[in-house]
């Protein structure tokens, strides 16, 4: 919480510095657009979740996910929402890492009404909702698969 | 300043590699051959380089992954927490104008965040004590000038502006950040390039509010932005190359530091096996260049009275691989010799005045004698036609 007051406190510094700075339940989001990424982030973190937006391989190289160095952020997730367009080959094989390297991570995938058998194959096991879909879908959505942050839950930065 | 290290485990275990290191190089020095120290040597900074290089490429790869995260939202829904960061621009009246319209608003919480501004140099010396009340001093001033004590507080601190921000979302947990800088870089003021950066590090609404002295905020056109990125870009790359350079500087006076201390413990080396050999053939006996002498017949008496055949020198002192002139009187009508057989010397010696050479290669204490028919006592008795040869 912040001091209140007319007189400045000063800010201990960190030594630890972690991909992950807050507890469960942690959400990464796949999104490749910005702006509608960062509205499922507001929702998300209005909805008591920590949130990591990803704009995919686009904004990216090569994801480092599908590499030796893995991903931090999808390690430590509790939840994954893919939401890449999953026409594309390299969506493809990040969301076949994420299905082999943490099979026990639930996946929400946003699925185009015309996926082909291979697609579906693929998604077999992950949770699925309708492409496109809005902020608030998603939200709902995570709010389904992972459930409420409960009261259980530690504070943030705890 | 922030550990370059995840843990401290990974900190510990470097710092005993380290000592390991410097005492393989100490040892290597002390005890070892000169091509043990300089593989080692080499080997021990070029180790730590790599391990450095790792670390930097690890965090470099931190900060390019295009994650941006935040956290949970903190308080009711109708609840709004605005973290602003910022240093020189709290003098300016236009966002002392916006904090105070900020606090106003209801359900709104307000951090002041002001990261001092310290350069290198200051860091390097631990001169942060100006930069920090300089801080200070604008937070608490921009504080009482607007008032709201229940929502507004301030911070400020010395870690670099980003990670400071990295630490008040781990703590204040905004919703929305703005950053006030200048419009360029100056002295005293934050980056303008810092709004990008935390732009890309964090999932919540970012403002750039940028000033020019003494006129209203401005939010910087796209253009100016993808400027400060580029220019950003530079910055780290001409920091990290500067930063390269220190570390080569570095190693290189490592190295040369070693090496002179090897070629220091060698001459050392070098001096104490020389001084100690002259010492040792100071402490030999003298020995001659050349010595003169003669061989007579009949010439000196034994034990029982009667003459025996004779060299008037018996005993030889040579240094070991250095020829001793013999010059050699035989008063004799027929040949005699100096033979010794341990020694590998048989030296003829012939009648009339004649040199001969005496070398000896290995020390030792050798009889000699003579081979040829003469006086058989004198023959087996050391002073007459025998006697030593001392090679030293």
């Amino acid at each position: 919480m912040t001091t209140t007051g007319s007189t400045p406190r000063e800010r201990p510094v960190s030594l630890k510095p972690q991909p992950w700075r807050w507890n469960h339940p942690r959400v990464l989001v796949e999104h490749p657009d910005e702006k509608l990424g960062m509205e499922i982030a507001s929702g998300l973190r209005y909805a008591g979740y920590a949130v990591a937006i990803c704009p995919g391989p686009r904004g990216h190289a090569r994801c480092p996910l599908t590499g030796p160095a893995g991903c931090a952020p999808a390690h430590d997730a509790d939840l994954v929402v893919s939401s890449l367009a999953l026409g594309d080959d390299s969506a493809r094989e990040i969301l076949h890492e994420l299905r082999t390297r943490y099979p026990q991570t639930p996946l929400l995938v946003e699925v185009p009404s015309d996926a082909d058998a291979e697609l579906r194959a693929l998604l077999d096991g992950c949770h699925l909702l309708s492409a496109p879909a809005t902020a608030d879908q998603v939200v709902l959505a995570v709010q389904r698969v992972a459930g409420a942050p409960g009261d259980g839950d530690e504070a943030p930065g705890a | 300043m922030r550990s370059p290290f995840d843990s401290e485990q990974e900190a510990f275990r470097f710092v005993i590699v380290l000592i390991l290191a410097l005492a393989a190089i100490v040892l290597a020095v002390a005890f070892g051959p000169a091509w043990l120290a300089y593989v080692v040597v080499a080997l021990v900074p070029a180790g730590v380089a790599v391990h450095a290089t790792r670390l930097r490429m690890r965090s470099l790869r931190g900060l390019e992954l295009p994650v941006k995260m935040a956290p949970p939202h903190v308080g009711g829904a109708d609840e709004r927490r605005v973290l602003i960061v910022a240093n020189d621009a709290l003098a300016e009246e236009s966002l002392l104008a916006e904090l105070g319209r900020l606090a106003a608003e209801p359900q709104t919480h307000v951090l002041l965040l002001a990261p001092a501004v310290i350069s290198s140099a200051a860091r390097l010396t631990g001169a942060l004590s100006g930069p920090m009340e300089e801080a200070r001093a604008r937070v608490r001033t921009a504080l009482e000038r607007v008032g709201h004590e229940r929502v507004v507080g301030g911070e400020i601190t010395e870690a670099p502006p980003l990670e400071a921000i990295e630490d008040a979302f781990a703590t204040f947990t905004p919703d929305e950040v703005i950053v006030a800088t200048g419009w360029e870089e100056g002295a005293g003021g934050l980056e303008p390039q810092l709004a990008g950066h935390v732009r890309d590090r964090f999932a919540v609404p970012v403002r750039h509010l940028v000033f020019a002295p003494g006129s209203e905020a401005r939010e910087p056109s796209l253009d100016t932005e993808r400027r400060y990125r580029d220019e950003s870009g530079e910055l780290a790359a001409k920091r990290f190359g500067l930063k390269a350079l220190a570390g080569a500087g570095i190693v290189a006076a490592v190295l040369m530091s070693s090496v002179a201390l090897i070629h220091s413990s060698e001459k050392t080396e070098a001096r104490a096996a020389s001084r100690q050999a002259a010492e040792q053939i100071a402490a030999l006996p003298p020995v001659a260049r050349s010595v003169a002498l003669a061989v007579h017949p009949e010439f000196k008496p034994g034990p029982e009275g009667e003459k025996h055949d004779a060299f008037t020198v018996t005993e030889f002192s040579v240094r070991a691989g250095q020829p001793q002139q013999l010059r050699i009187d035989n008063y004799d009508t027929v040949p005699h010799s100096i033979t010794s057989p341990g020694a590998g010397v048989n030296i003829v010696v012939m009648p009339g005045i004649h040199t001969y050479t005496l070398e000896v290669k290995t020390p030792g204490h050798y009889l000699w004698f003579c081979t040829f028919a003469c006086d058989e006592w004198a023959m087996e008795h050391t002073g007459y036609m025998s006697g030593y040869i001392t090679v030293s």
